[in-house]
């Protein structure tokens, strides 16, 4: 086993998840084998994957795929039921957000206590307490109790903690889900620093901004088994068509309500005509929508929109289709989605124009767009940079 | 040992997080047994006068420092694991560490203990025996027998956590059935059914602890050959069992915690 290395073999591991989850002696006495049958989760259904030394390696998939799991049997904490799991060298974990060990205890203390159940010694910590306290930019808080923390500042500390033990494998959970973005991208950097210095990352995350900055692998994860392993862009791809196909379609906003014209199906498809709900940005993507009226609708109009995750309006348009009687399928092209990374709404909406109640929107399906290096926001308006020309010091003064 | 410092760290710990904002701190874990035992000893000494034994207080106290030890570690080591939780999902150390530096913070209390005591008791007894070398032996296998209970306590509260409350209940009959007011040979009915004797000596694993380090700390009187193997015997078998129910329910705490 080299240093930095890290080995699953065959790795299973199941959990049984009981309704209530202490057992009781009453209920291994009373109730043997009468009880709620626990319901089993396969967290990881025989893995097998290497990590080199000195790579940085992403992990995503929905929540409950094994993600933590996974992590978890790496460094140690839960075994496996068969198979192998091994890291070369000295592990830090970072599971479970923040350096709360003791709530009662300062952050210094606890520097001192996360250290050594990391298996440093005292000099070994003493060397690096300032660095640590420095990186957290806790200042006078760092003696101070830290039930009295926020999350971000707990969150500073377990990370400054983490990144600064010097471990041959640093196997990091969700840690950039709280704290604000300059700290991030310090984290990033130092991330960056320790990988140069060799060490091996695993990082896991919801976040694929983060897993781009730092990773060169990505692992997506589902039911406990590898789905992809392979370069980041491709994953992120394959996980947002992963989560799209599990959402399933379109849902209705208004279930149980009818009215006089509403729109029946509303799916996002490829240029062959294939359902799909994640793009790249500059992707041809089309939307097709069904319309049903109950009567004969005079002046059918239909309207879809484009919203960002928060809810803004990205974009609107509606059309005026006439006379509508019974079903009508209606396909929206978009020749190029100019759309950067992120998750959207498009909603559809049809009405009568002449009808007393207006229009509303009454579907709503997700659209995940991958993330890109070249450009950050909602629009997509990538270009290319040239540089026009150039003038010494002394012409431009002049 | 790469986990000496965590051992320290652990036991800091434990000794703080009790009594962590109180004024006087780590010095209630003197306080609380001294009160103990000043009130038995007024209570058996001067009202009930049950005993005809020489310096009845210094007998008392010298076999109850024994079992307040082995209750007290016992009850703070049971749900040390659970309490303990957090650690034990976040990071992979040797679990042990928990109960052990549990009993370990009640083994200072006890040394502290012993160190009040043994002068009182050398003044007034006017001698020192060559028997007291015999001393750190006994609370060495004492802590042994209590860190075995221990671990296996822990670990079983952990996955069935009624094992904390049905420890706290058994320990009042099992103090009273502990030879601790009185000696066995002592207790009254014994000297007419021996055999009632050799059950309250023999089948409570406390009993001959209790019995060594009183006569050691009273009466400066070596326990006899059968008595010291028994207390190796008893000592080695319950650090055993404990190691060994560690390592096998061990296995998954971070998932039942």
């Amino acid at each position: 086993m080299r240093t930095g290395e890290i080995v699953l073999e065959h790795a299973t591991r199941t959990f049984k998840v009981r309704p209530d989850r202490s057992r009781t002696l009453k209920e291994l006495f009373v109730n043997r084998g009468h009880g709620s049958e626990p319901t089993v989760v396969r967290a990881l259904d025989d893995v097998t994957l290497t990590v080199e030394p000195g790579e940085a390696v992403g992990m995503v998939g929905r929540n409950g795929a094994g993600k933590t799991s996974t992590l978890r049997c790496l460094a140690g904490i839960v075994p496996l039921d068969s198979g192998r799991a091994e890291c070369g060298g000295r592990i830090v974990s970072l599971i479970e957000l923040g350096a709360g060990f003791g709530p009662d205890f300062s952050g210094r203390e606890n520097i001192y206590l996360n250290g050594a159940l990391h298996g440093f010694e005292k000099h070994e910590i003493e060397e690096r307490v300032e660095r640590i306290i420095e990186f957290s930019e806790l200042g006078d808080f760092i003696d101070v109790p830290i039930r009295t923390y926020s999350a971000g500042m707990e969150l500073r500390l377990g990370f400054s903690i983490a990144a600064h033990l010097d471990a041959d494998v640093m196997l990091i959970d969700e840690i950039l889900a709280v704290g604000d973005e300059s700290f991030q991208r310090k984290c990033l950097a130092r991330i960056s620093e320790r990988m140069e210095a060799g060490a091996t990352l695993v990082l896991v995350s919801h976040d694929p901004s983060a897993i781009e900055r730092v990773c060169e692998r990505l692992i997506v994860l589902d039911h406990g088994q590898v789905q992809f392993d392979g370069g980041v862009a491709e994953g992120l791809l394959f996980y947002h068509r992963l989560l799209g196909t599990e959402e399933g379609g379109s849902r209705s906003l208004r279930p149980g309500e009818r009215a006089t014209l509403e729109i029946l199906e509303l799916e996002l498809q490829d240029a062959d005509g294939r359902r799909r709900s994640a793009f790249r940005p500059g992707e041809p993507m089309r939307v097709r929508l069904a319309a049903g009226s109950v009567q004969p609708a005079e002046r059918a109009v239909l309207a879809l929109e484009v919203r960002d995750e928060r809810g803004g309006l990205c974009f609107r348009t509606d059309t005026t289709l006439g006379e509508v009687s019974g079903q009508v399928d209606v396909l929206f092209e978009v020749p190029r989605l100019n759309l950067l990374g992120g998750d959207y709404d498009v909603v559809a909406g049809a009405y009568d124009q002449d009808a007393p109640e207006g229009g509303r929107l009454s579907r709503v399906t997700r659209l995940s767009v991958a993330r890109t290096l070249e450009g950050e926001g909602i629009a997509d308006l990538r270009g290319s940079w040239v540089v026009a020309g150039q003038r010494s010091p002394e012409e431009a003064l002049r | 040992m790469r986990y000496r410092f965590l051992f320290e760290q652990m036991v800091r710990r434990e000794l703080r997080q009790k009594y962590k904002g109180s004024a006087l701190g780590v010095v209630w874990y003197l306080i609380n047994p001294i009160v103990l035992m000043g009130a038995y000893a007024l209570v058996f000494s001067v009202l009930l006068k049950v005993a005809t034994v020489p310096d009845y207080p210094l007998f008392l106290i010298a076999g109850m420092i024994v079992w307040v030890f082995f209750s007290q570690a016992l009850l703070s080591a049971a749900p040390s694991l659970v309490t303990n939780a957090p650690l034990v999902r976040k990071v992979r150390f040797p679990r042990e560490a928990i109960p052990a530096s549990a009993a370990a913070v009640q083994l200072a209390t006890f040394l502290v203990m012993i160190v009040l005591l043994l002068p009182v008791e050398l003044i007034v007894r006017g001698s020192a025996d060559p028997a007291l070398l015999l001393l750190p032996l006994i609370v060495a296998l004492l802590f042994c027998f209590v860190l075995g209970l221990s671990l296996a306590l822990s670990v079983l509260h952990a996955h069935y956590r009624d094992v904390e409350p049905v420890l706290a209940a058994a320990l009042l009959p099992w103090f009273f059935v502990t030879p601790i007011f009185l000696r066995v040979d002592d207790i009254p009915g014994v000297s007419s059914r021996p055999w009632l004797g050799d059950l309250l000596q023999w089948a409570n694993p406390i009993t001959p602890f209790v019995d060594a380090t009183r006569e050691l700390l009273y009466a400066g009187a070596a326990p006899s050959v059968g008595e010291m193997l028994y207390l190796v015997g008893v000592g080695g078998a319950a650090l055993a069992l404990g190691l060994l129910a560690f390592r096998r329910l061990g296995r998954d705490l971070a998932v039942v915690l």
